[in-house]
């Protein structure tokens, strides 16, 4: 049987900060380079909610400036569509803005709430400092327990809920919040995280585990091929050998 | 003058001679010692001096050498910071550099090349006559943050020289917004309707896709690059204001220049860029407006225009292999396009290097290069016989390569500047040169010794 994703693109046209795109690119190559189908369908604001079609749903990093124009189309029913979504175990990668956006509220740092979909028990509260560098961290086992190095840029400290799992660890950086060393967010099939850009193309592992994630809730169980991911290892290397360095 | 400022000065001029002596260039460094001892410097150095000053993301360097043609051409004595060192500490070395001890500054004019988040503090304390602002594009969100916390640091710069004639970028409505709300007299420039083309697509990501004003989604007439171009706002009217200094037919775009077609305050005239690029005819009508407002006579603009040189990876040509190279600073998606859409519009082969650093200077985050085209050069086939990555991070740019869909047998690993330089000396082909900053500052020398050429400061 011929087998294909379908990604939704969340808000492509708001959420696009630094290289965002880039991971989307990544997931779609490594579906072709494997015979796989792939096809993806941008959402921007306003645009009908096809959240129901997808079999993974990306969503990037924003600029504060449009925030407000993308909350009051996620409240006009996507924010219903990304509940059901998450509670149906769709595959989903929220990044930075994107992953605040899954939890319950912004608060900013002179505390005025913000609220937000609500489909994941986990809160963001602004702060002064912005927490920004390249960073490395380690995946929870039922995420794959690969290491992974991102660059994170961002002010909000997030906070998980009881019993609420991170995606890792933090070896090297910051994470959700600078203090309790946890990193993003794993909650059924979502994975969440504070590294903004292109966090797969140098994570092919983590790629992968979120690929498998997608067609094993579509086809039951998923085999995939090994690509030649020399090049991959060789970026993701580097960055970690300066950061275990440092 | 204060004794405190002629220490100041006598610091600066101490440190830059030694810094010279030492071969170490020393153009930002003696600035900030003499900053420390007396902020108020540049501001003393810059009373009556008149200043044309330039900042935005993209251009401004080329803008500024245009300028300091112009100014020369029509025989103003004008001083300007050449090297690029554009924060406050390198306009004050600048300036110091220019000035007796006595902080008496022996020329009448300065065309002052300004970092935009420098721009904040810079352009109060040196109350210029004209301040030109060339274009607003994401850049280095690890250092200047949002693009609208750029806007607000020039804004803020701007309200504290009301008498400033204001050159803006009509076709930026981030830029225009700058008028919005200030009472300076303004210029603008852009490319006319006329001269855009109908077939460009509207950009794979925008940086001002709503209202600066309402937050309403704009609305285009015609595009031009990235955000720039015939924009209005459905809602609140804001729109592009009509250009005093414009871009009136399509530009005829050459390998080593262009010829377009201006209208200057509704003087029908023709001009040569001496630089390629859809960018730098921008930055030639930005410099005409500037200038013009800032009294030279259009007739020296115009030669400026045409004859200006710019160097230091601006489109800077080296003799290396059999057809030449030409070295293009990159530091942003919006600048970083603007050069692949360059190399696209190409006839023949040529070869390629990329060279990506992260460190300060560069900004330390990489992730642009994702949001750069560089689908772009899948397309180019076997016309591009060669692309070779370098720097510090030149396994990101591999791998954007790979995912772009290039070849990645025909993608080169090469980190040996030397070795590099010996590879793109021995092309038969063109060779072009994208370096981020600090990569330009380290590969550019080993570009020199084999052209057998000297180093920027000592010019």
């Amino acid at each position: 049987m011929e087998r294909s994703i379908h990604i939704c693109h969340l808000y492509p046209d708001l959420l696009n900060l630094y290289g965002d795109r880039g991971n989307v690119l990544c997931l779609r190559r490594r579906l072709e380079w494997r015979g796989i189908g792939a096809s993806v369908t941008e959402m921007p604001v306003g645009a009908a909610d096809r959240l129901a079609e997808a079999d993974l749903i990306f969503i990037g990093g924003g600029q504060d400036f449009e925030q407000q124009a993308l909350l009051e189309d996620l409240h006009r029913g996507k924010d219903a569509s990304l509940r059901a979504a998450v509670a149906d175990g769709v595959a989903i990668l929220a990044i930075c803005g994107g992953y605040q956006m899954l939890g319950q509220y912004y608060e900013t740092h002179d505390g005025v709430r913000c609220d937000f979909v609500g489909a994941i028990d986990l809160r963001t509260v602004g702060g002064k400092e912005r927490m920004i560098g390249n960073y490395l961290f380690r995946c929870g086992d039922e995420s794959g327990g690969m290491e992974v190095v991102g660059f994170e840029n961002h002010s909000g400290r997030t906070w998980l809920g009881e019993g609420v799992k991170p995606l890792g660890r933090v070896l090297s950086g910051y994470g959700n919040n600078g203090q309790d060393g946890t990193e993003g967010v794993r909650y059924h099939n979502v994975f969440g995280t504070y590294s903004h850009g292109p966090l797969l193309p140098k994570n092919p592992a983590l790629c992968d585990e979120i690929l498998k994630t997608a067609l094993e809730r579509k086809y039951g169980k998923a085999e995939l091929a090994p690509l030649d991911d020399s090049a991959e290892q060789n970026a993701f290397r580097e960055i970690a050998a300066r950061l275990r360095n440092a | 003058m204060s004794l405190k400022t002629a220490a100041a000065i006598a610091l600066c001029k101490g440190l830059h001679l030694t810094a010279r002596l030492l071969h170490r260039g020393g153009t930002a460094m003696p600035g900030r010692w003499a900053l420390k001892l007396d902020p108020a410097l540049p501001g003393e150095l810059a009373r009556g001096l008149d200043i044309l000053l330039i900042t935005g993301t993209n251009g401004k360097t080329t803008t500024a050498r245009i300028c300091e043609t112009a100014c020369v051409d029509a025989g103003l004595d004008a001083l300007a910071n050449r090297s690029g060192a554009n924060l406050l500490s390198g306009i004050t070395t600048e300036l110091a550099m220019n000035s007796t001890l006595g902080g008496r500054v022996n020329k009448k004019c300065a065309v002052i090349e300004c970092d935009e988040a420098a721009a904040r503090t810079a352009i109060g304390l040196l109350q210029p006559k004209v301040v030109l602002v060339t274009n607003l594009f994401r850049d280095q969100l690890d250092r200047y943050g949002e693009v609208t916390h750029t806007l607000e640091n020039i804004r803020e710069g701007l309200k504290k020289a009301p008498g400033a004639v204001l050159a803006l970028n009509a076709d930026d409505s981030l830029v225009s917004s700058l008028a919005l709300d200030l009472p300076n007299r303004v210029v603008w420039y852009g490319m006319d309707r006329a001269a855009a083309d109908p077939a460009t697509p509207p950009p794979a990501l925008s940086d001002a896709l709503r209202c600066i004003r309402c937050k309403a989604a704009y609305e285009y007439d015609y595009l031009s690059y990235g955000h720039l171009g015939g924009f209005r706002c459905p809602n609140c009217g804001y729109r592009r204001h009509a250009a005093d200094v414009a871009v009136a037919a399509p530009p005829l775009l050459g390998p080593d220049g262009s010829q377009i077609e201006l209208s200057v305050r509704g003087e029908r005239v023709e001009a040569a860029v001496n630089l390629p690029a859809v960018y730098n005819i921008y930055n030639a009508v930005g410099a005409i407006a500037a200038v013009t407002a800032f009294g030279v006579g259009l007739e020296h603009a115009l030669t400026a225009v045409g004859s200006f040189r710019c160097g230091f990876g601006r489109m800077e040509r080296f003799e290396l292999g059999a057809a030449g190279a030409r070295v293009m600073l990159v530091k942003n998606p919006a600048g970083c396009d603007q050069v692949l859409q360059f190399l696209s519009g190409l006839d023949g082969s040529f070869e390629l290097a990329l060279l990506l650093n992260d460190r300060t200077a560069d900004g330390t985050d990489v992730s642009w290069i994702w949001d750069a085209d560089f689908e772009r050069l899948s397309a180019l086939g076997e016309r591009l016989t060669r692309v070779t990555v370098s720097g510090d991070r030149a396994w990101d740019l591999f791998l954007r390569l790979k995912y772009a869909g290039l070849d990645v047998s025909r993608i080169r690993v090469e980190r040996d500047y030397a070795a590099l330089t010996a590879q793109l000396a021995a092309s038969e082909v063109p060779v072009f040169i994208m370096p981020t900053y600090t990569a330009l500052l380290e590969f550019r020398p080993q570009l020199l010794k084999a052209c057998g050429g000297e180093e920027f400061w000592e010019g």
